[in-house]
């Protein structure tokens, strides 16, 4: 045959070369395995295996109650704790029918934006690393580092916030918060321009990132990709826009859309949110309401599932701890709700049966779903821009296998 | 919707040149005299925040140099690790509960201050140490002793005065006085209170409006 010389030797005899990728690589970003089969370096076959951090989220939260199993929330998506505490108790409200406050709203809305800023940061440093740009790397975790040292002033904590709580959040910002807050928000901007002046027009990073991993903007909604894997490939979905929740509808704000939907689409989606949320913070600083911060509907911390024989007199109350009888929250029914995190929609499906605590709890992760559309970005590609596939679709594997 | 930028095809004098990537470089070569923001660790310390979720400690009452313990049993209820044991026995003539044995599991912890926000006599807490890591399992299982002597250790570190310190968790910043038990009523700064509590700050107007959205 005169086209033996065009094909790769393995091909011709028939013999795919089968490439374990992970656990530990470490740019699969935690313990994501990939199963690729290559004919050279062409990628012919990728099966993701998944699972090598499940914790059991799931199951464990149907022995607690619905405040205990907020602080596991922390950790799905390790790297933006601040908007998953946010989704979990949306969603408990919801079920619970209490409405928080609104300077509650405000300041969630504020952390939410905070730590998509922190997540954004961390995906930038760790997608430029693996395609080789090392310089941004350290540059993002500078900015990184401020926001996680406003968590820890803010709730004392850094990574692990655990700062909702069911009616509301359990501290109120402080005055200097505020203005730190405020001063990281004036410097930011800038901060953003360092970074794109570094990988924005180099020729290394658009011939890694154009062109590659192209998703049309079907293939990206049969797909499940939502956030701004989804918007890259100009898909307008957001849920604070679509179904907003907390103060997102007082707020003014655009949703960054790309049009190619290849690797650079989904970065530059990425880069306008950092702007975005940059202007979000700020509106929330300067419209910030007075008010409490814990709504009176709000359950005791202690959610004891017990039924309390102990029913409150409005006449009584001033003065008094309030008592409420807790079983009456506890309604039967499930519930949906989804929340716009980082990395897409993240959402949480309860199933009440009346007990306070939840029978089941069913998390919808981004970052799994995510990781099932690495086939259609692989396959037919080249090896080398797996990783910059995976990088571009912002995967975390604690959310991933939870 | 606003649609993001692509980048514009670079012209022939840009990719003779090498422009983007001087660019770069001349970033790079301007932070190379701009302060160090690394933080040299074990000599320069990281000033840490007042209410941060560090090591576990019992607060030793000033005047019995006991703890304020009264075996509620609040703190055990709401963990959600269950990493706290107590055990009492009841006083047979005084009728009040007596703390046998008090346990901390550290490495159970998630630190996520519940038992600090539900404890009605601020007996338990977590203090501003964050240096105990240890080789061993037994020295970061608590007992009531060790408890105690991690709040004189926190005290000895910090400097803090016992009979001023509030922890936020305590007496949550911004929470509504009346719904709060007695002993959690501390005198607290102006700010913590819902009538002081922080306002927002008006922007320039020029900042406040207006999408940031394609700036370069």
């Amino acid at each position: 045959m005169d086209t033996t010389r065009m094909k790769p030797v393995l091909e011709e005899e028939g013999e795919l070369f089968t490439l374990q990728m992970g656990p530990q690589h470490p740019a699969t970003h935690g313990v994501l395995k990939l199963d690729l089969e290559l004919d050279g370096e062409t990628v012919v076959r990728c099966r993701p295996v998944v699972g090598f951090l499940h914790r059991g989220v799931e199951k464990l939260a149907e022995n607690m109650t619905y405040a205990q199993s907020m602080p596991l929330t922390d950790r799905l998506d390790y790297i933006s704790a601040m908007a998953n505490n946010v989704g979990h108790t949306v969603a408990v409200e919801t079920l619970l029918g209490i409405e928080p406050p609104i300077r509650a709203k405000y300041i969630r809305t504020m952390v939410c934006e905070m730590s998509r800023i922190s997540s954004h940061l961390l995906w930038l440093a760790t997608h430029a690393l693996d395609i080789g740009a090392m310089t941004v790397f350290l540059y993002c975790f500078r900015e990184r580092e401020w926001i996680l040292d406003l968590f820890e002033e803010l709730c004392g904590a850094r990574l692990t916030t655990s700062y909702t709580r069911i009616g509301g959040v359990r501290q109120d910002v402080t005055g200097h918060f505020l203005e730190s807050l405020l001063r990281f928000t004036d410097e930011f901007p800038e901060k953003v321009h360092e970074y794109e002046t570094l990988i924005d027009t180099n020729r290394i990073w658009l011939d890694r990132t154009q062109g590659i991993g192209v998703l049309t903007a079907e293939e990206a909604v049969q797909l499940g990709l939502t956030g701004p894997s989804l918007r890259g490939s100009g898909v307008d979905y957001d849920i604070r826009k679509h179904r907003p929740y907390d103060a997102y509808p007082y707020l003014d704000f655009q949703v960054p859309l790309g049009t190619h939907g290849d690797v650079y689409d989904r970065y530059r989606c990425r880069m306008e949110e950092f702007h975005q949320s940059n202007h979000l913070i700020r509106q929330c600083i300067e419209k910030l309401p007075s008010g409490p911060i814990l709504s009176e509907d709000a359950p005791d911390l202690v959610m004891d599932p017990r039924p309390k024989c102990v029913t409150a007199d409005a006449s009584l109350s001033a003065g008094l701890i309030k008592i409420i009888e807790e079983r009456k929250h506890f309604m039967e029914g499930d519930v949906y709700v989804s929340t716009e995190v980082p990395k897409g929609e993240l959402g949480f499906y309860f199933v009440s049966d009346g007990r306070g605590i939840p029978m089941r709890m069913h998390i919808r992760s981004p970052s799994y779903i995510h990781i099932g559309s690495l086939p259609a970005l692989c396959e037919g590609g080249m090896i080398s821009d797996v990783i910059a596939n995976i990088g571009s679709l912002d995967v975390v594997l604690g959310e991933c296998d939870r | 919707m606003a649609q993001v930028t692509r980048f514009k095809q670079r012209g022939w004098i840009g990719t003779i040149l090498l422009l983007e990537i001087a660019k770069g470089m001349a970033l790079t070569l301007k932070k190379l005299f701009s302060r160090s923001v690394t933080r040299q660790y074990p000599v320069e310390r990281p000033s840490i925040a007042l209410g941060f979720r560090g090591q576990h400690a019992l607060v030793r009452n000033p005047d019995t140099g006991e703890s304020l313990c009264v075996a509620c049993m609040r703190c055990a209820t709401v963990c959600p690790s269950k990493c706290i044991h107590i055990t009492y026995h009841q006083d047979p003539e005084t009728r009040k509960r007596i703390v046998d044995t008090y346990e901390i599991e550290a490495l159970r912890c998630i630190y996520c201050g519940y038992c600090e926000e539900v404890c009605p006599v601020n007996a338990v807490v977590l203090t501003e140490v964050y240096e105990y890591a240890s080789y061993d399992r037994p020295s970061v299982y608590y007992d009531k002793d060790r408890l105690l002597s991690n709040w004189d250790r926190f005290l000895g570190e910090s400097g803090r005065d016992p009979k001023t310190y509030v922890n936020p968790f305590w007496r949550p910043r911004g929470a509504d006085e009346r719904t709060l038990p007695a002993k959690k009523r501390l005198p607290v700064p102006e700010e913590w209170t819902l009538e002081g509590q922080a306002k927002g700050i008006p922007l320039p107007v020029a900042a406040s409006h207006g999408s940031h959205g394609g700036a370069h």
